[in-house]
């Protein structure tokens, strides 16, 4: 007997399937976005980093030194841990996080302003450039924080912390209003 | 206009009036005004009582050091006891109460102590009310805690709501005074990231209540100037209603900001208070100076006020404090009160000098006495005139308000939070900021700089030397020029000689110089036990005004130096801040994370009842119709699981991946048992030690790969087992070529267990999970029917044939209902934590009740697992230390009851029959207990000296807490399927 397995997104009972009038700052969320820890083995972290840089379809989240969270918003969590495989070899070790890790987007000009409220790194555009990445605290909860955009920031928490941050994030977003929603 | 409300001048918006209420009675104020220059427009000078003597009290200043103005703002759950009036914003509509007072202000029972007051002395409470010893909690503190005490507090759930925020800056100033807006300026100008942060709801400081002209405009206008051009600045932030409380480590500041507590309507969507942790590179200090007040007789008089808030009422505010102002000063500032109420066409009574001769002018016409003291005044609910003494000669001089003026204590209380002691200046008669380094500085009146043009010039040269030392270049800045100032110095006077009444150092806390004297004769000369014996300085003022008098006070009764004498230590938080500030959102769901499982939804639908486990949430058992009790849902749980089949979610224990050429050696010194020949597809149990040699976790390892290792580790300990490895990685062994990561939250992991375990999981994977193609401890990669990939591993907590099947986490739901719905036919159910707690204990399997941390592996049975062969492992150097090998440890037994009926608890102790309870006979204590449906009576996991010689034996249970002894049985602890047929088959 065959069966077909339905997935199901961390959030989908916390956002509502109509989501109403977009705001300006607007707090989005992928569906699915295949996600892996990468780790350097040996002596490797130059060059996993440099592959890693060079492969253009992928988006680097920096964890530790020698350790690196992989994304892609197109490939399935299998196709991502091929080609991750294909690239690197031997050279690093690679864990799918893609259910373990929920992504939240974050976009709008109070962005920061919202941030502020869980998290202490400085994210002014000349410390906290776009590009860069980090574990941070937001509140009580760990995240791994990247700048997407000059008011665009990518949020990745575990999957069983992923309502209470989301809750969280929206406390934190009251003052402006902050809307969200599933990406379309 | 009102009696006291002048007839033009000040910040107040005349447009714009404001009813307010006072004690029920309505009044009008001015948009600009404080609540406290509203009452004293409205002839409402009496405010309050004091706290002991319940005399009347009246406004003293004008800022966040007021001792006296203490109300109550708002009603009911939204009341705010202890505001001060003096820094209350005033809206329309805002609902004041006085304290302290019954059954009201003007007549008030309590002020009967006034009366004692010979007998209410410092330490009258030590002395008076030692005996009998037992009255002191049940009669003599509930009587003195309601005729003492200011404002209640509201024992109701606050509705507003609060925020704590994050900014970060090159330089925080603190104070919008002339001082921080010079250097806020000159720093912005330069480009720094700068935060301006002022208490007042407008920023200015002295500037707004000064007369003086500053670059050719009035210093009100000049200060608006600079502030357009802050605003201009995109790098500038200005944060007023601001309040900078405290200096933390790393140059972190607290402030305050009071959002919302100025509307009578706060908007839902923004806190009424946020509490901001500033992270400033640099800190200037532009707090100002506070104005001493004189010690003198019957100074506590409604009426009698600090010469600087005289000035300030009626320059910012518009208000007159009286209608004719005696002046009594040390220095040039009384002088600069005479020359503002003289331009407002206020008569002063008098000005009394403390010191022989100044140069400081008085204005025509004004009589002035030199060398001269006040030592008494008159009065009831407002002063009516002093006695002024001179040489001998004593004259009553009529005024309806006292202007005081005892020179200036910089504010410096940040710059000593972090337990760097203030430093005494012979030459300003003031006590210095000490210096605490780069972080932080001092400017202007902060620093002992007291005229306006040098305040101007210190903060724009300070803030400069910042812009140099942070690498920035600073903007050329010409000065501006002040004109018309008066020289503020003075000469210190401690003490008003000849008072005839009390003269009083700290008005809240009602405590006077003889207390002060008292204190010194008893012993209690300290400053730090002085303020203790006395309470001064102690009020919600925490000394503002009464701290550095009380220092000059007790030098000057000793003859020595206020250096010698010192202050009182300074400690955060400059001014009272709200516990809901403190708190911020995390109250209630948001008061810590709930961390979810995967099979959270599936557990919901199939009846559980939730239990917090850490963060976690956790189904503790499966209700179904019909059952009643917990009882009777996880007794027919685990019945159901050792006959038929069960399903339980275990997604919440720790999970690593561990990789690496070392991984197995790594693993081999974590553990204390054998990892290094582990074989791929195989699951071992471990047990990590600590370092001393007890048991710090357990759990299975499986090995994926030669190289591949997946680690479990118990629900509690995930995190800090996580650290662990970390450090030995890190720190102990960083040769080592391993690297590990969680993968705790990608799995849905759920136990199938039960005798007919095989049929529900081969029902779901494609592999062969048949006992010989998977026997016990296999672990390994399987394809689920369908294509998912998974993870099974063949290991069992509940003793019976059992799997643990691990999928991504998103399909969990899905996966767990496919179990439910291929096992119904076996009669499936779900358990919960309940059940998986009694089936361990069937079995004699262990949690962290038994590994408590004071547990050997030999005394929990595991001796032959700690490998001898190893040449190290964490732990192994200390398990051989005396004590932890001796014979009459406790080791771990089962316990039966005697009768079959009769119950156990865990936390009770055992005793040998006949013995005694007491520690001396103690020998050992029960961990884990609870009711075994398997087998019809209660059983336990007991820890007992030699216990493992002592099968057969019966022991007392001792339950003190339940007020049983049960006589019970010593067996082996694994009650279920000893010889593991179960485990096996």
């Amino acid at each position: 007997m065959s069966k077909t397995y339905i997935s199901r997104h961390p959030l989908e009972s916390r956002i509502p399937a109509d989501p109403g009038i977009r705001a300006v700052d607007h707090l989005e969320v992928p569906q699915r976005v295949a996600i892996a820890t990468v780790m350097a083995a040996e002596g490797g972290d130059a060059f996993v980093a440099a592959a890693l840089a060079a492969a253009g379809d992928l988006s680097l989240r920096f964890v530790a030194p020698g350790e690196w969270l992989a994304l892609s918003q197109l490939d399935t969590p299998e196709i991502l841990q091929r080609n991750l495989s294909l690239l690197l070899a031997e050279a690093a070790h690679i864990v799918d996080q893609s259910d373990g890790r929920v992504l939240l987007r974050l976009s709008g000009p109070n962005v920061r302003r919202i941030l502020a409220k869980g998290i202490a790194t400085d994210l002014h555009p000349n410390v906290f450039e776009v590009g860069t990445s980090s574990n941070v605290l937001c509140g009580h909860i760990s995240v791994n924080l990247a700048r997407t955009g000059e008011n665009e920031f990518e949020v990745i928490v575990m999957r069983s912390f992923a309502e209470s941050l989301f809750d969280d994030l929206k406390t934190m977003g009251r003052e402006f209003d902050l809307s969200v929603g599933f990406s379309t | 206009m009102t009696a006291y409300r002048l007839s033009a001048g000040g910040l107040v918006d005349r447009t714009n009036r404001m009813d307010f209420k006072f004690d029920g009675r309505t009044m009008s104020g001015l948009s600009g005004d404080t609540l406290a220059s509203a009452l004293l427009a409205n002839d409402q000078l009496l405010v309050g009582r004091s706290f002991k003597y319940h005399r009347p009290r009246g406004i003293v200043t004008a800022g966040p050091s007021e001792p006296n103005a203490l109300v109550t703002i708002g009603q009911g759950s939204r009341s705010d006891p202890n505001t001060k009036a003096t820094v209350a914003e005033l809206y329309a509509g805002l609902d004041a109460r006085s304290q302290n007072r019954w059954p009201s202000l003007k007549h008030d029972v309590g002020a009967l102590n006034n009366l004692l007051s010979p007998f209410l002395s410092a330490g009258f409470y030590y002395k008076t009310f030692m005996w009998p010893a037992a009255f002191w909690e049940k009669v003599y503190e509930p009587i003195i805690r309601r005729a003492a005490g200011l404002g209640r507090a509201v024992l109701e759930r606050d509705p507003e709501t609060y925020e704590k925020v994050w900014a970060h800056c090159d330089l925080l100033v603190v104070g919008a005074g002339p001082t921080g807006l010079m250097a806020a300026r000159t720093a912005g100008r330069a480009g720094l990231r700068v935060i301006l942060a002022d208490e007042d709801f407008r920023p200015g400081g002295s500037l707004l209540s000064e007369t003086v002209e500053i670059d050719g405009m009035p210093a009100p206008a000049f200060a608006e100037t600079l502030l357009a051009e802050l605003r201009s600045l995109p790098n500038v932030t200005i944060m007023p209603r601001t309040t900078v409380f405290g200096w933390y480590d790393d140059n972190v500041f607290g402030a305050v900001e009071r959002v919302q507590k100025h509307v009578a309507q706060p908007q839902a969507k923004l806190p009424v208070e946020r509490l901001w942790r500033i992270v400033a590179k640099r800190a200037l200090l532009a707090t100002g100076a506070e104005e001493r007040p004189l010690v003198f007789g019957g100074n506590d008089r409604p009426g009698v006020m600090m010469a600087s808030a005289v000035s300030t009422y009626a320059n910012r505010f518009g208000v007159a404090s009286g209608k004719s102002v005696a002046i009594f000063t040390n220095g040039g500032t009384g002088y600069r009160t005479a020359a503002d109420l003289a331009a407002q066409g206020i008569e002063i009574a008098v000005i009394i000098d403390s010191r022989a001769d100044a140069d400081d002018v008085a204005p025509t016409g004004t009589r002035v006495i030199r060398s001269g003291s006040v030592t008494d005044t008159k009065g009831k609910h407002r002063v009516s005139g002093i006695v002024v003494e001179r040489s001998g000669f004593e004259d009553t001089i009529a005024c309806d308000a006292v202007a005081m003026s005892g020179g200036w204590n910089p504010v410096i209380h940040l710059a000593c939070q972090r337990g760097a002691k203030a430093v005494w200046s012979p030459e300003l008669n003031s006590f210095l900021a000490p210096d605490v380094g780069n972080g932080l500085a001092v400017a202007g009146a902060a620093a002992g700089i007291y005229s306006l043009a040098a305040c101007l010039s210190d903060g724009a040269g300070k803030a400069a030397a910042i812009i140099a030392d942070l690498g920035f270049s600073a903007v050329s800045d010409v000065l501006p020029s002040v004109s018309g100032e008066i020289d503020p110095s003075f000469t210190a006077l401690w003490y008003a000689p000849g008072a005839k009444a009390k003269a009083f150092v700290d008005f809240q806390n009602d405590v006077h110089v003889k207390d002060l004297g008292l204190a010194l004769r008893e012993g209690f000369g300290h400053v730090e036990h002085a303020k203790r014996y006395t309470t001064n300085g102690m009020a919600t003022d925490q000394g503002k005004l009464s701290g550095i008098n009380a220092t000059g006070l007790l030098a000057a009764m000793q003859g020595i130096s206020p250096a010698d004498v010192g202050t009182t230590t300074f400690r955060p938080f400059y001014t009272p801040v709200a516990f809901g500030a403190l708190a911020g959102t995390s109250r209630d769901e948001h008061a810590a994370p709930v961390r979810k499982s995967p099979l959270y939804n599936w557990a919901q639908k199939n009846g559980a009842v939730f239990v917090d486990s850490g963060l976690w949430y956790r189904p503790a058992w499966f209700a179904r119709d019909g059952e009643r009790t917990w009882r009777q849902s996880t007794d027919r749980e685990v019945l159901n699981v050792r006959q038929n089949v069960g399903i339980c979610d275990v997604s919440t224990l720790g999970k690593i991946e561990i990789f690496g050429r070392d991984a197995a050696e790594f693993l081999n010194r974590l553990y204390c048992n054998a990892f290094l020949k582990l074989p791929v597809g195989k699951a071992r149990y471990g047990l990590m030690l600590r370092e001393d040699g007890m048991v710090y976790d357990d759990g299975t390892t499986s090995r994926l790969s030669s190289e591949h290792f997946f680690m479990t580790t118990t629900t509690a300990l995930a995190g800090g087992v996580m650290s662990h490895m970390e450090y030995c990685a890190q720190v102990l062994w960083p040769d080592l070529k391993v690297r590990f990561c969680s993968s705790t939250d990608q799995w849905a992991q759920m136990a199938i267990a039960g005798p007919k375990a095989r049929h529900v999981v081969q029902a779901l994977v494609e592999d062969d999970v048949s006992d010989a193609a998977f026997p016990f401890l296999a672990a390994q990669a399987v394809t689920l029917k369908g294509g998912l990939k998974g993870r099974l591993f063949r290991i069992s907590f509940s003793g019976e044939l059992a799997y643990e099947l691990a999928v991504p986490a998103w399909f969990g739901e899905a996966v767990a209902d496919a179990a439910m719905e291929e096992g119904r036919a076996h009669g499936i159910c779900a358990y919960g934590l309940e059940a998986l707690n009694v089936l361990r204990l069937e079995k004699g399997h262990v949690t962290h009740a038994e590994f408590d941390g004071r547990v050997t592996p030999d005394d929990a049975g595991f001796g032959r697992m700690v490998s001898a062969q190893k040449s190290d492992f964490i732990g192994k150097r200390l398990s051989t230390r005396y004590g932890l090998t001796a014979a009459d440890r406790m080791q771990m037994v089962g316990l039966k009851p005697v009768e079959a009926d009769k119950t156990f608890r865990a936390g009770a102790h055992l005793l040998r029959e006949g013995a005694k309870p007491s520690t001396l006979n103690d020998q050992g204590y029960v961990s884990s207990a609870g009711f075994s449906p398997t087998l019809g009576h209660d059983i336990a996991l007991a820890f007992l000296k030699s216990g493992r010689e002592r099968y057969g034996e019966r022991v007392v249970v001792w339950d003190k807490l339940g007020g049983t002894e049960t006589v019970a049985e010593v067996c082996h602890p694994v009650f279920v399927d000893p010889g593991n047929a179960k485990l096996n088959s």
